[in-house]
């Protein structure tokens, strides 16, 4: 422990403290510009300068590291003078001019460190130059007058997401931040996970749907998490006049600290569907607008008769976009009191019935928490393209591709991690990769086992899967040479594939991660909903879709139901089908608990007020129980808790 | 002691710090006991005693000749020149125009604005102030004082005028020191 004064406070703070976090530990402020907790400090802005005794001049606190006996002043006249300073020539640089900018009014963190040095104007008039505003990028808009080269977006690029798309050209005042080599940012390199604009000190970079809404104090932040796939993001929702105004990434959640991707933080945003907002009931062949309490009746009189009627009576389905909560009281009003054959999830157990099976199998969680992933010096993926979904996963492993992890994908297409691979086995055939990877461990010594075998199945895996023998001995000499690897797979891989995968991580150490497709497809697979669906001669589907867009598959299989009952958040090919639509939240309007793809229970929380007429999915399944003289009464934590889960948080 | 005087003036502004100004409401008749209110746009003396004021309060930033004349008498009756407003304290709005040559700006505003027909002239009589570019006052004349805000809040403005008129230099602190 390292003991230091500041202020002629003593402060006790571990090895390897800067004197700025330091300070902070102590409850000391002193401001700053390019710093950012996320960040490795950086030392650009010059603003947490302090003075430390004994040394000749003023020291940036930020970079540097507190030591024993270190006495720091942070607010002498010296050191408020050269903040002073600091911050007139950040102002005359280049143009801010606070009037005309979405950020003023208390969402600036260079004006208010102007206004909490008590500065009431500019002692140098501004640049003047013209400085270009790239506004060529689909969700955000790149203004260099406001920008005041602090890094905070090039490192958060680089250290947070790994993308490399932003850095700096030139030096000094010619100084500009640039996208790959100074191309609009709308055709660059930029995988529009917003983390730069969240970062963004000043007005610089600013988001086109969000911008010019008001300042954050006239918002209300709501701490919640995405509800776009089984990552469970933890996020900020800002929303005004309950309508969502912008979405950040929370910077304390244990899952993804504050970075999200273009899915997460943008997309929530383009919502385009029509909302249900009244019950419907068909009559005469059309669907008519109907109360409550009749439309209820109707779904209530045709299911009644149907229950226990096994083949002839109700199949019917949740989405995994339910909270565990809706998802209990769905499984045992079907399950239970209906009796219903088929009780299952829009997911039908695609992404999470490999992982359930062979770890029910073998008694004991395959898989691991996205720590692993994180920690990873080798990761293989197979077939999980992380490129276009699971984005934030995808982030974990590109941003330690410079500190040395390997990437080995097992892809059949050409993804935007194709260029960043140690080896790409540009495959479909996951199953003949494992075996080859298995026989090229034994072949190059990393295994046990019999040579000559090794060999020949060496050769028949790399012809199988349309790979090259020197290809498989690359990716298995990475994947055999790293201390801490990590597998991440989706569902591709089959429970047969599974096995063997789980047989080449035992031997290689190696962590398993599966994504499982939507926020709760691991809650859905915990209760047992994850069976596959066909309608067969069922007499009525009963569908409980929430905001999932259903895929026209799954219109198509529910086409010829006899009767069907959708509830649901907006209208769909399917809502057009049903014989009763009952209308229900949407995700940032409901509340409840979901199992994130490493099994951990999180909590969403309500950002809007769902408008009049429209009902939570939990309270629409408890009313038709009413109806038909049942009462749920499910436990969800029991029902999460009834199997082992196949992930070890750890 | 007699009652410091106070003049104020509007230069490439929009008026809207005089009207924050009024917005201090029946305040003002405070103001007018403790200050004798010398010049401003909305009294009948337009220009400050030429034995000169104690307090000069001037909106807007300097666009032009007659700006800067009237900025340099303000500056020269005055004991104490305060900057009331972002345009006064930064340029503000009109400064918008630097980043244009003085010829652009008015050819778009008499040539091109959709509302003008094709007689529309830039123009030239003598008489008239030659425009130049926008700066905050302080490019032009010292100041003592900035009261920034697009437009300061009217209590700030109540609390500057009662300081000044009680012959002390206001401080802004805490909530009453903004930028917008």
């Amino acid at each position: 422990m390292i003991n230091l004064t500041i202020d002629g406070k003593p402060v006790q703070v571990p090895d390897g403290t800067t004197v700025l976090q330091a300070a902070q530990a102590a409850g000391i402020h002193i401001p700053t510009l390019c710093n950012h907790p996320a960040l490795k400090p950086f030392g650009g802005c010059r603003l947490c300068l302090v003075e430390v005794e004994g040394m000749r001049t003023l020291q940036p606190s930020c970079t540097m590291p507190a030591s024993d006996k270190m006495v720091v002043l942070t607010g002498t006249d010296k050191v408020k003078a050269a903040r002073r300073f600091v911050l007139n020539m950040i102002f005359s640089d280049r143009n801010h001019f606070c009037p005309y900018c979405q950020v003023t009014g208390g969402d600036c963190e260079l004006q208010n460190s102007a206004l909490d040095e008590g500065m009431s104007h500019w002692n140098f008039p501004p640049n003047w130059e013209r400085y270009p505003v790239d506004a060529t990028h689909d969700y955000f808009v790149m203004d260099h007058n406001r920008c005041i080269l602090c890094h905070r977006c090039v490192r958060a690029c680089g250290e947070l997401v790994g993308n490399f798309t932003l850095g700096i050209e030139e030096r000094g005042a010619r100084s500009m931040l640039v996208a790959d080599t100074g191309v609009p940012l709308g055709s660059s390199s930029c995988v529009s996970c917003g983390t730069c604009v969240a970062v963004c000190p000043t007005g610089a970079l600013i988001e086109r749907n969000s911008a010019y809404q008001g300042p954050e104090k006239n918002m209300t932040v709501t701490r919640s998490i995405c509800m776009t796939c089984s990552m469970g993001c933890g996020i900020q929702v800002y929303t005004r006049d309950n309508r969502i105004v912008r979405i950040v990434g929370d910077w304390d959640a244990p899952v993804n600290g504050g970075v999200l991707c273009k899915n997460g933080r943008f997309v929530p945003l383009e919502e385009k569907r029509q909302r249900v907002t009244t019950p419907l009931v068909r009559k005469n062949g059309r669907l008519e607008p109907a109360s409550w309490e009749e439309a209820l009746q109707t779904a209530a009189a045709r299911l009644r008769p149907l229950a226990g009627q096994k083949e002839k009576g109700i199949a019917a389905l949740a989405s995994p976009r339910l909270p565990a909560e809706a998802l209990a009281a769905f499984k045992q009003l079907f399950g239970g009191c209906l009796g219903a054959e088929i009780v299952t999830s829009t997911d039908q157990g695609r992404t999470t019935g490999a992982v359930r099976t062979v770890s029910d199998e073998l008694g004991r969680p395959i898989e691991s928490g996205l720590a692993a992933l994180r920690g990873a010096d080798c990761v293989l993926t197979l077939g999980a393209k992380l490129y276009d979904n699971h984005m934030v996963a995808g982030f974990f492993i590109k941003r330690n591709l410079p500190q040395g992890t390997r990437l080995v994908l097992v892809e059949s297409e050409n993804g935007e991690f194709a260029a960043r691979a140690n080896v790409f086995l540009k495959t479909g055939a996951v199953g003949a990769v494992i075996d080859g990877l298995k026989a090229a461990l034994v072949r190059l010594g990393l295994q046990s086992g019999d040579a000559a075998q090794a060999e020949a199945a060496l050769t028949a895996a790399a012809q199988a899967a349309g790979v090259t023998v020197d290809d498989l001995l690359a990716a298995a000499g990475l994947v055999g040479s790293a201390e801490r690897p990590a597998f991440v797979y989706r569902e591709n891989v089959d429970a047969p594939t599974l096995r063997k995968l789980v047989e080449l991580a035992g031997a290689t150490h190696a962590a398993l991660v599966s994504i499982k497709g939507l926020p709760n497809m691991l809650a859905a697979a915990q209760m047992g909903l994850d069976r596959p669906f066909a309608l067969n001669g069922h007499q009525a589907a009963y569908l409980a879709l929430g905001d999932e867009a259903p895929s026209p598959e799954l219109a198509a299989a529910l086409r010829k139901a006899p009767f069907l009952v959708v509830q649901a958040s907006y209208t769909s090919e399917l809502t057009e089908q049903a014989d009763v639509v009952l209308p229900v939240e949407m995700w940032a309007e409901q509340e409840g608990h979901f199992l994130n793809l490493e099994g951990r229970i999180q909590q969403a929380a309500r950002s809007l007020q769902a408008p009049a007429g429209v009902r939570s999915n939990l309270a629409v399944l408890q009313a038709l129980a009413e109806q038909m003289n049942a009462t749920l009464t499910a436990d969800w934590q029991a029902e999460l808790a009834a199997r082992p889960l196949p992930v070890a948080l750890g | 002691m007699a009652k410091p005087k106070i003049s104020s003036d509007w230069l490439a502004g929009c008026a809207g710090c005089h009207m924050s100004l009024l917005d201090i409401d029946e305040r003002i008749l405070t103001v007018a006991e403790l200050a004798d209110i010398r010049s401003t746009p909305i009294t009948d003396l337009k220009e400050p005693d030429e034995s000169g004021v104690d307090v000069g309060i001037l909106e807007g930033g300097i666009n032009n000749t007659f700006n800067e004349e009237v900025a340099h008498k303000m500056r020269k009756r005055c004991k104490l020149l305060v900057a009331l407003g972002d345009c006064a304290v930064f340029g503000g709005v009109p400064a918008m125009r630097n980043f244009f040559t003085i010829e652009e700006a008015l050819r778009r505003a008499y040539i091109e604005t959709e509302s003008t027909d094709e007689q529309g002239k830039i123009p030239t009589d003598p008489e008239l102030a030659v425009p130049t570019r926008v700066r905050a006052l302080n490019e032009v004349v010292p100041v003592d004082l900035y009261v920034p805000g697009c437009p300061p809040d009217p209590d700030t403005i109540f609390y500057v005028l009662s300081e000044l008129a009680q012959g002390r230099k206001p401080v802004l602190e805490n909530g009453k020191l903004q930028w917008h």
